[in-house]
């Protein structure tokens, strides 16, 4: 009964600690793509400063935008290497003077984007390419759709694999529970003995109480370790393969045990309150 | 020492066990309850424990109202203070004679040194100071009956309920069990003693209080069973 608590327990927390997994490697992919910014504004060669001055002062007033950072040439030929880091062909055969600098812009609402182009007289031509009119403006890029598109993947995969790792948690609640409530049920002489004599409720829950803890906690560690092995055998084996994107490191899988061992003393304590209450009428 | 004024108990599924009971036990007496079965002879010692509340009516065990008593640390106390005897004996088959015993103080956090201390003199005194090393099974029902008395009294209690204490013994064995309550009985504990056995209660010629239907037909002291 208590390994059947503590392998639901195990499958329960270890799915848990999966779709945060996802949850961060889809973050980091979105992240690495877009750097998180909603609209992009490329600016023509030479750069002026004034220019820069100008337009992020000019952008700021917007009530759309949320915040502008400038990045150069040489911070988008950083951010590009980084992306492709895996992939030295690109890095080597293209020049850093190819990467446009920018305005990077996150919005405050996204469904106010028109503003920007407006402010910056753009038009959209039949390619859906946005040239403006505006001096040393080169080109204005819409990242929306695509973040829109990479956050809803992210919801459906977290959302599913959570929803699973709730049902999971739940059940391995209720077994756990129910391996408390027959450990009572096994010594239930002792416990009306202890009764009699005047111990403590406390002093009778007490060693059911660690009995649950020690199952969830068990499984919480045994989901760690697999989430572990996990990435190690079958995410590193990727990172060789897959270049174009980045993948989930140990320190990704170190900031998941922690809310996985949370969650597994949550589940003791509930099943220690459901299992516990019955056989404990004074 | 026990008060149970105006008591009624009638249970959930709609028997009254006792009805308008009052009954009043000194300090250091030895009581009798009789009557037949569903008489309320049982509730009487449940409602002492605490694990019943009565319907209507207080009872007021060593001064306090059992009925204001929290479950976290009230009616623990209550209960350190009544030690209990069953005719069933109620000891732990995978325990020494000892165990049994030390276990009653160490569920209530008493410490090692005390529980050394107090175990083997108990178990001398109810005489059983050769056999802390056995266990129940390789005892006599009397013997086993000397361990739960032990137990009982180990932690000095102020009241001893023995609720047929007699029952599962045959007549010889009965009347030493007898000589050993009334031993504890006149070291000052108070003892309340349920029973259906009419020999040893014409013999002790101790108070009886008889029961019948949940009311008291009779409350006779130096009595006899009818």
């Amino acid at each position: 009964m208590a390994f059947a608590a503590i392998s639901t327990a195990f499958i329960a927390l270890f799915l848990f600690g999966l779709a945060l997994l996802i949850a961060r490697e889809i973050n980091l992919v979105i992240e690495q793509v877009t750097g998180n910014v909603e609209v992009a504004v490329y600016l023509s060669d030479p750069v002026r400063p004034d220019t820069v001055a100008r337009l992020e002062d000019e952008l700021s007033k917007l009530g759309a935008v949320d915040t502008v950072t400038y990045e150069d040439k040489q911070q988008a030929c950083e951010r590009a290497q980084k992306l492709f880091e895996s992939n030295p062909a690109i890095i080597e055969n293209v020049s850093c003077d190819v990467y446009p600098a920018s305005l990077r812009i996150t919005l405050k609402d996204t469904s106010l984007y028109q503003q920007i182009p407006a402010a910056l007289s753009c038009e959209t031509d039949a390619t859906g390419r946005i040239s403006c009119g505006e001096p040393g403006v080169m080109e204005v890029r819409d990242y929306r759709d695509i973040l829109d598109r990479l956050s809803a993947i992210t919801r459906v995969l977290r959302n599913g694999v959570l929803f699973v790792a709730i049902i999971m948690l739940v059940s391995a609640t209720v077994l756990i529970a129910n391996t408390l409530r027959m450990g009572m049920f096994a010594r239930r002489k002792e416990i009306g003995i202890m009764r009699l004599v005047g111990a403590t409720n406390w002093r009778i829950r007490v060693p059911f109480l660690i009995e649950g803890m020690v199952e969830a906690l068990v499984g919480a560690g045994l989901a760690i370790v697999t989430l572990f092995l996990g990435k190690v055998f079958l995410v590193d084996q990727l990172r060789t393969q897959i270049l174009w994107f980045p993948l989930i490191r140990n320190s990704d899988v170190l900031a998941v045990a922690p809310l996985i061992l949370i969650a597994a003393a949550g589940v003791a304590l509930v099943a220690g309150t459901l299992g516990i209450r019955r056989f404990l009428e004074v | 020492m026990i008060s149970l004024q105006n008591v009624t108990k009638t249970y959930k599924n709609g028997v009254t066990a006792l009805d308008d009971v009052s009954i009043e036990i000194e300090k250091g007496e030895f009581v009798f309850v009789v009557g037949p079965s569903g008489s309320g002879k049982s509730t009487t010692l449940r409602l002492l424990l605490r694990e019943e509340e009565p319907s209507s009516g207080e009872v007021y065990v060593a001064g306090k109202n059992v009925e204001r008593l929290s479950a976290l640390g009230g009616i623990p106390k209550l209960r350190r203070n009544i030690g209990c005897v069953f005719q069933d004996f109620k000891l732990l088959q995978d325990k020494t004679v000892f165990e049994n015993v030390s276990f009653a103080l160490e569920v209530i956090g008493k410490p090692k040194h005390v529980i050394d201390g107090r175990v083997p003199e108990i178990l001398e005194y109810v005489g059983l100071g050769e056999k802390l090393n056995n266990y129940p099974d390789e005892l006599s029902g009397g013997e086993q009956q000397r361990v739960s008395i032990a137990r009982a009294c180990v932690n000095r209690p102020l009241v001893l309920l023995a609720d047929e204490p007699t029952g599962n013994l045959d007549p010889n064995t009965s009347v030493d069990i007898m000589r050993l309550l009334d031993k504890v009985n006149k070291i000052g504990t108070t003892v309340v003693m349920a029973t259906h056995d009419q020999a040893i209660v014409d013999a002790m010629r101790k108070r009886v209080i008889e029961l019948d239907k949940g009311k008291i037909v009779r409350d006779q002291s130096r009595g006899v069973y009818s």
